[in-house]
């Protein structure tokens, strides 16, 4: 079998040097890229030797043996896992929509505004929650939330009328139906700021003649948002959700300060799920944790997977 | 495409092969205690005795010159989160190496590391794994009974009953109990476990007419908790801005699950438990239960306890029971017996609020079923044994860490009191607490040879210090030196405790509650929040257990009963 020929543009045929010349004709490049190589190694592929734990029961204070699938057995038989499995795809689905949809409209909105000073102290105001831990959020808004008579919301609600003297407080953060849109409103709050940043350098690198020539044809405001800076924003609104779509099985922090038992049906994540499974117990078996990981990074690998090629199909390009 | 194939391809072959690579472990079924077991501090010992098992010639005694234990937040002289607790234990852990030395004699380098108290199982879990094992370390009675199997644990039965201080042991129950049913004793407890009262604040009391004494029976208790509900027990003006009770939890994460919510629990246990035949049962699925159920579903409907309770932490919860800001607080509050109860006096009086507290004693309903408030199984110290089938150097760790522990005198008045001549002395001394608070200052005077706590040195100010590990009222032989601190309130509240207190159930050991105890505690987690927070029928709920978790259950007890 005949080598494959590589051709320039122009037709020239590429002939390669042998791979230890061009090594050593690029050694500069190469002992730059050494430490980065080993970083990589190290901290990316050595850990996952870990893997093998899937398949081994593995407590401490005893060594591995081999389990086989069992406790892959264990865990689709378990309804606990595939609640936790539902409830990670559809909060973290929903929450990625709603911050996203949220930072771009607080995008455009900020990039109408006139006056630069409201413009910038209102960036600084609305980017300060993402750098609270999620520790300190859960704190305020357990308080706010709180059902006893210490609750700021139901103090509010009390004295505006909507709870009579007869009614119990309400406990936001331990009602089902409730606890969804808490979060989200939650999530909302924290990270829309954040998110506006890549929205806002889109918008100003769109040209201004674009809203001149809009101008000139009579356009509203409204109109001009409509048709010249949805548009732009497109792409990157696009980009934004494939990126982070990859990043849905990645839920843990926000979920585990806000939940608690009341909730655990429309609560519970996977990383939750496997937290309780391990940390809760005196002595756990770090196979079944492992199992439960392994299959959330082989469905956030397919997911990796899907948006490389939705990104491609969309930006000409992929993600990885 | 065939790139991406290629790739794919190769990117899996590098993960097996560093999977292949790094799997060295032993073959299923081959592996022994030997491959498992601690890396000791052999590296600085010397002198070890012979490993061989075959000989008849006495083992050569082993010379422990190191020695490294593992801790959880219980021993208050090590820490070392804050400036005062590290002068602290610069002091302690010199007196404690040179006093240990002079005991054994030779000197011995004690190195103390402190685990996360709040997830320490966690942590435990995590050194072990990575097989970083101290030599002598603490356990709760549960984490020792599941780690019991593992050959990891040194059986100390022989070394215990051969100990100095059994001569001197007044709670002799307490280490027969840790034996499991060989006559093995992997863990020794140097104190009863201890549990929880109800403290009630006798300025409530007072403000709604009822004498803590005549609360008895339960539909007493619960009329107190409708009184500091519906009344103004803390009189600010406003009625019904107060609740009953608090509690971190109406169900406790690990054993005994019931202590913060005794009177409300009473006879029902939701845990896997032990029959008088001998048979071990759910006892959740107990009627028991159902009922212990609906009086927390009718409590909490009514609003006698404090809603906050369901996801309160301790810390959440004591705060906001001694909280400056009494309207939405709480009248009724259990917790932990002894130094806490010192604890929410003071702080009841730093918040320049009412300080007395009375402890209220077991319901009738908990003493006439349970016998009354439960007393925790002892945390225990275990040793790590090394695996090499010689047992001298165990017990020398026996002999220098554990039986020193209750020598009566030196040694155990450092683990009872901590610091000497820092935290307490027994010198002539003056000072004065609170000297700018007229109403709080306090003079104190010690004549020499006098056993008194010295100022605390976190709060020199303010606050006397407090026991370092073991509770002199706990311990099961007491100190023979007369270091007793007479009327203090911890005393008071571990006498009165023990006085009221019976042993909780024990832990059940097998692989798969081992393995499944969380399922089993989210489950019942899950039924306690329908039913009392959600207010969902009891027996439908109950089902909703059964079929999460009945099959679970059902391959636990098989296991347990087939033992």
């Amino acid at each position: 079998m005949s080598k494959k020929k590589v051709m320039t543009s122009t037709g020239v045929e590429v002939r390669h040097k042998p791979l230890g010349l061009r090594i050593w004709n690029n050694r500069g490049h190469y002992i730059m890229f050494l430490p980065v190589f080993i970083f990589v190694l190290v901290l990316s592929y050595w850990p996952m030797l870990g893997i093998r734990y899937a398949f081994m029961e593995y407590k401490a204070g005893t060594s591995p043996t081999w389990a086989g699938l069992v406790h892959f057995n264990r865990m689709f038989s378990t309804d606990a896992f595939w609640r936790a499995f539902k409830n990670t795809l559809i909060l973290s689905t929903v929450k990625l929509f709603l911050t996203t949809f949220a930072s771009v409209v607080v995008s455009i909105f900020l990039n109408e505004m006139g006056n630069l000073f409201a413009k910038k102290t209102l960036q600084t105001i609305i980017y300060l929650p993402h750098f609270m831990s999620w520790a300190v959020v859960a704190s305020i808004f357990t308080l706010i939330l709180s059902p006893s008579n210490t609750g700021m919301l139901n103090g509010m609600l009390r004295d505006m009328g909507i709870l009579g003297a007869q009614d119990r407080n309400i406990y936001f953060l331990g009602t089902p139906s409730m606890w969804r849109t808490i979060f989200y409103i939650i999530n909302i709050w924290k990270e829309t700021g954040w998110g506006t940043i890549i929205f806002l350098a889109t918008l100003s690198g769109i040209s201004p003649e674009l809203y001149e020539a809009a101008d000139i044809d009579g356009a509203t405001r409204f109109q001009k948002m409509r048709y010249v800076t949805l548009p732009a924003l497109a792409n990157t609104i696009i980009t934004v959700l494939i990126l982070n779509l990859a990043k849905v099985m990645n839920l843990f922090e926000n979920v585990f300060v806000l939940y608690n038992a009341a909730v655990y049906d429309v609560s519970d994540v996977i990383s939750t799920y496997i937290y309780r499974m391990t940390f809760t117990v005196a002595r756990p078996d770090y196979g079944y944790s492992t199992a439960v990981g392994l299959f959330k990074s082989a469905v956030g690998c397919v997911l990796v997977l899907i948006c490389n090629w939705a990104s491609k199909k969309t930006r000409g390009r992929g993600i990885v | 495409m065939k790139k991406k194939v290629l790739a794919l391809l190769l990117a899996s072959a590098m993960v097996a092969s560093m999977a292949a690579c790094g799997n060295n472990d032993e073959p299923a079924g081959t592996s022994d205690a030997g491959s498992t077991t601690p890396a000791t501090s052999t590296g600085s010992d010397s002198g070890a005795a012979s490993t061989s098992t075959g000989s008849d010639a006495p083992a050569e005694p082993y010379n422990l010159t190191s020695l490294k234990v593992l801790v959880d937040g219980t021993v208050n002289s090590v820490k070392q989160e804050t400036e005062a607790q590290n002068t602290v234990r610069e002091v302690f852990i010199p007196q404690l190496e040179e006093a240990i030395g002079a005991a054994i004699g030779h000197e011995i380098d004690i190195e103390f590391e402190v685990g996360n108290h709040t997830k320490y199982s966690e942590d435990v879990g995590r050194r072990f794994v990575a097989e970083d094992y101290p030599d002598v370390m603490i356990m709760s009675a549960n984490m020792m009974k599941q780690y019991s199997t593992t050959g990891l644990l040194w059986d100390m039965a022989d070394a215990y009953a051969n100990a100095e201080f059994q001569s001197r042991i007044t709670l002799p129950a307490i280490n027969e109990n840790m034996k499991d049913s060989q006559g093995h004793l992997y863990g020794f407890a140097p104190t009863y476990g201890n549990g929880c009262i109800t403290y009630v604040k006798q300025s409530w009391l007072d403000a709604v007419g009822i004498k803590g004494d005549d609360v008895k029976t339960y539909e007493d208790f619960y009329n107190m908790l409708l009184a500091f509900k519906n009344g103004d027990p803390d009189g600010n003006g406003v009625e019904g801005d107060t609740y009953g009770f608090i509690s971190a939890g109406l169900i406790g994460g690990e054993a005994p699950y019931i202590n913060y919510t005794a009177e409300f629990w009473q006879d029902s246990y939701p845990g896997i438990l032990q029959g008088e035949d001998g048979k071990w049962y759910d006892g959740f699925q107990t009627d028991a239960t159902k009922a212990a159920l609906k009086r927390l579903q009718e409590a909490y409907a009514a609003g006698v306890i404090d809603p906050d309770s369901f996801t309160a932490g301790t810390k959440q919860a004591r705060e906001k029971w001694w909280g400056a800001e009494q309207s939405g607080s709480a009248g009724a509050f259990s917790y932990w017996a002894g130094n806490w109860y010192k604890n929410l006096n003071e702080n009841l009086e730093k918040n320049n609020l009412p300080s007395e507290v009375y402890q209220l004693a077991p319901i009738k309903e908990i003493t006439d079923n349970v016998g009354g408030y439960l007393n925790r199984e002892s945390p225990v110290w275990v040793i790590l044994d090394d695996g090499d089938g010689d047992d001298s150097r165990e017990q020398a760790i026996f002999d220098a860490f554990i039986e020193t522990m209750l020598d009566g005198d030196t040694i155990q008045s450092l683990w009872t009191y901590g610091a000497r001549d820092l935290e307490w002395s027994t010198k002539a001394e003056s000072f004065t607490l609170n000297a700018n608070d007229p109403e709080k200052k306090k003079d104190y005077n010690y004549e020499e040879g006098q056993f008194h706590y010295r100022p605390s040195v976190a709060e020199p100010e303010t606050k006397l210090s407090s026991k370092n590990h073991l509770d002199p009222a706990l311990v099961i032989a007491p100190l023979t030196n007369g270091f007793v601190v007479s009327n203090d309130l911890e005393t008071v509240s571990n006498q009165f405790f023990t006085s009221h207190c019976v042993d909780a159930p024990s832990a059940p050991t097998s692989d798969t509650y081992s393995q499944s105890s969380g399922d089993l505690l989210s489950a019942v987690q899950e039924c306690v929040a329908a039913v009392v927070v959600r207010g969902e029928d009891v027996d439908a709920s109950m089902e909703t257990y059964v079929n999460t978790v009945g099959s679970l259950v059902e391959e636990i007890l098989a296991e347990l009963n087939a033992e």
